[in-house]
């Protein structure tokens, strides 16, 4: 029998606990996440279906037998990742208000994988699907540079790798049916005929693509979908997120790039950030080449895919809001029990930054405040569903020990704090609330400048400025600040060249 | 609640960050002179009424004559001119910086008043400043604009000017 998961490490209990050890070790943790006492926790949900399976599946003497079994077979101490969770504060002091405390959510690949990840390279193989936008606005250097980079991201896929081609208008068309890339130079011709013309109906394009990536759909395959887009899809947005939710239940990811200043960076960031993928904003025809080439090579680097995190609060405690921090900062949707992070890179650690409310008036002692499981398939090795679990509690004593803010949660805040105050912004532009869109836009230019970002606190000065006169922003200047302030938690700036398209 | 040291924003426990204005909160004194507070009942100014045009041509340039200096400042109207007092050396400072002029002691804001230019006059906007915007006596609303004449008065905290359009 097969089983996805690893129902000790899920139990928290050792290969060989007693049947009372697991009973109890259940009782603990069931109490805990029973739907009963946890009602509007999704993350809790998830992980009571997991102990219930893993509890059912090791109580039951055959199963757990020939579970025990297939883990013989496996290979001895393979490659893993890791779980680490920093507090804001180790330790509380009882407050009759409620408050806020901070995790750091750190994913780490296995240590050893930098020096296996030529290896690891070569066991990772790719189930890629382009869906190329080419409407009539893609007409001239747009749909030129989309081509070029299709053709670097073929010379840069292995015959192993698989790959399909969708463009779409009004209509989606099938440009490569999903193969394996033997033929390089018939798919480049396959891509150099294509010509812009007509709207842009995504949800075509959008479905006619991750039809093909099911093709080809496989748990050890790394399953994506890249969308390049330049304009706005009417009328058809909820049935692409719908289209997206059900992709990341199947095990496909997609990407997302917008192109120019058009399209609706929101849905485009949403529609991303279910599946797990990244999304970016590409100002310039001329950067296309070079974003869609770092986003493949990045693909090509994972160690891990479908790599999700639950959190399930304990009762009292809310999980208010998660944010990835590394790698693509964005902002991640609690609303599902499971949280998708895409892929973990060989040499990169997946960071998240999530914010809890705790309630007033706790009891000195212990407070317990989530359980956090981090799942993934791991690509190099036959794992799936690889688990991690991090329980986390923190002391409430009336005299705390002063500590230190770890250095990467305040530094992470900071930034944050900035993506923050660009977001309420534009929500007071949005709303038509011209004077606190102008303040706001101020107020972030004064913080921007005294952490040394000249230039765009320039920019956002200027920007603030035109929201006070003329009472807009360009798309082009929303975006811009929105881009920015996020590069800026990432560290790794994508720098965009400057030139205009012509 | 823990209100912020620069903009008074009532945050929760446990933010390391003003929601509002950004700024770290933190335990101890801010680093920056808040400032001052006026008692505004003992302040008298009589109205005046100006006759000034309101016509701002094309070229011309604003002066501000602070009462009991000799010079006056001189700006190029850009779009906003932001009126207010250069504190610690991290912030930007206002276009007219109006600290040598005794601000801080006179209860001018950081970011206390601006001057916007509209199609052919200028406008006075009260940027939510501690001590108030007066125009020629009379209190501005915060963030609503008021056209200007030539020869106005304007007075800030307790720091009065006369504005004049040169050619």
């Amino acid at each position: 029998m097969s089983v996805d998961f690893d129902p000790y490490a899920i139990l928290g209990v050792s290969p060989d606990a007693s049947e009372e050890d697991i009973r109890d070790s259940y009782r603990r943790a069931a109490r805990r996440l029973h739907p009963d006492t946890n009602q509007d926790n999704p993350g809790a949900a998830v992980q009571f279906a997991e102990i219930t399976a893993a509890y059912n599946l090791l109580l039951n003497y055959t199963e757990r037998i020939a579970y025990n079994q297939e883990v013989k077979q496996r290979p001895q101490d393979p490659l893993a990742f890791s779980l680490r969770v920093t507090p804001s504060k180790r330790n509380l002091f009882p407050l009759t208000e409620s408050q806020v405390v901070y995790m750091l959510a750190e994913i780490l690949p296995d240590p050893r994988a930098e020096a296996a990840q030529e290896e690891i390279r070569l066991q990772t193989h790719l189930n890629l699907t382009l869906v190329l936008d080419k409407s009539n606005s893609m007409n001239g250097k747009r749909i030129e540079r989309v081509q070029v980079a299709a053709h670097k991201i073929i010379d840069q896929l292995s015959p192993q790798d698989i790959l399909s081609v969708v463009a779409f208008n009004d209509h989606a068309e099938v440009v490569i049916p999903a193969t394996t890339v033997m033929d390089k130079p018939g798919l480049k011709a396959r891509i150099a005929m294509l010509k812009a013309f007509g709207g842009t109906e995504m949800f075509r394009g959008l479905s006619a693509g991750v039809e093909e990536n099911k093709k080809y759909l496989a748990p050890r395959l790394v399953n994506h979908v890249i969308l390049v887009t330049d304009g706005n899809t009417y009328g058809d947005q909820e049935k692409c997120l719908a289209l997206a939710q059900k992709a990341t239940q199947e095990g496909i990811s997609i990407s997302a790039m917008g192109l120019g200043d058009e399209w609706n960076d929101k849905f485009l960031d949403q529609l991303a950030s279910i599946t797990g993928g990244a999304s970016d904003y590409i100002k310039t025809s001329r950067s296309v080449v070079r974003f869609l080439d770092e986003h493949v090579r990045s693909l090509s680097n994972g160690f891990v895919d479908r790599l999700s995190l639950s959190v399930a609060p304990d009762i009292g405690v809310r999980l208010e809001s998660a944010f990835k921090l590394m790698p693509n900062p964005q902002s991640l949707s609690i609303e599902e029990g499971l949280i998708p992070l895409g892929n973990l890179q060989i040499n990169r650690i997946t960071s998240i930054l999530l914010q809890f409310e705790l309630p007033a008036n706790m009891r000195e002692g212990y407070q317990a405040i989530a359980r956090m499981v981090a799942s993934g398939d791991i690509l190099s090795s036959d794992q799936q569903r690889f688990q991690c679990l991090s329980d986390i509690s923190l002391g409430v004593t009336r005299t705390p020990q002063t500590d230190e803010t770890p250095p990467a949660i305040l530094d992470a805040l900071g930034r944050l704090t900035l993506y923050r105050m660009q977001e309420r912004a534009q929500e007071a532009l949005e709303e038509g609330n011209f004077v606190e869109a102008t303040s706001r836009l101020e107020k972030l230019a004064t913080r921007l400048f005294q952490l040394g970002e000249g230039s765009l606190a320039e920019q956002v000065r200027q920007d603030a400025k035109q929201v006070a006169f003329t009472q807009t922003l360009s798309a082009k200047g929303r975006k811009n600040i929105k881009y920015q302030t996020r590069y800026l938690l990432g560290g790794t700036a994508v720098m965009d060249e400057h030139e205009e398209d012509a | 609640m823990r209100a912020c040291q620069y903009c008074r924003y009532a945050n929760r426990e446990g933010f390391f960050f003003c929601e509002d204005c950004g700024q770290p909160i933190s335990s101890e004194a801010p680093a920056e002179s808040p400032t001052k507070q006026i008692d505004q009942s003992l302040e008298h100014y009589e109205w005046r009424t100006s006759y000034g045009t309101t016509h701002f041509q094309a070229g011309a340039m604003i002066m501000l004559h602070v009462l009991d200096y000799p010079t006056p400042i001189v700006v190029r109207p850009i779009e906003q001119v932001i009126i207010g007092r250069k504190d610690t050396d991290n912030r930007l400072p206002p276009d007219i910086d109006l600290s040598p002029y005794g601000a801080a002691e006179k209860g001018v804001s950081r970011v206390h008043a601006a001057i916007l230019r509209t199609e052919e006059a200028l406008v006075l906007i009260d940027k939510g400043s501690a001590n108030g915007t007066h125009l020629n006596g009379q209190r501005l609303i915060p963030q609503q604009p008021r056209v200007l004449r030539d020869g106005d008065e304007i007075r800030l905290g307790r720091l009065v000017a006369h504005i004049y359009f040169t050619t």
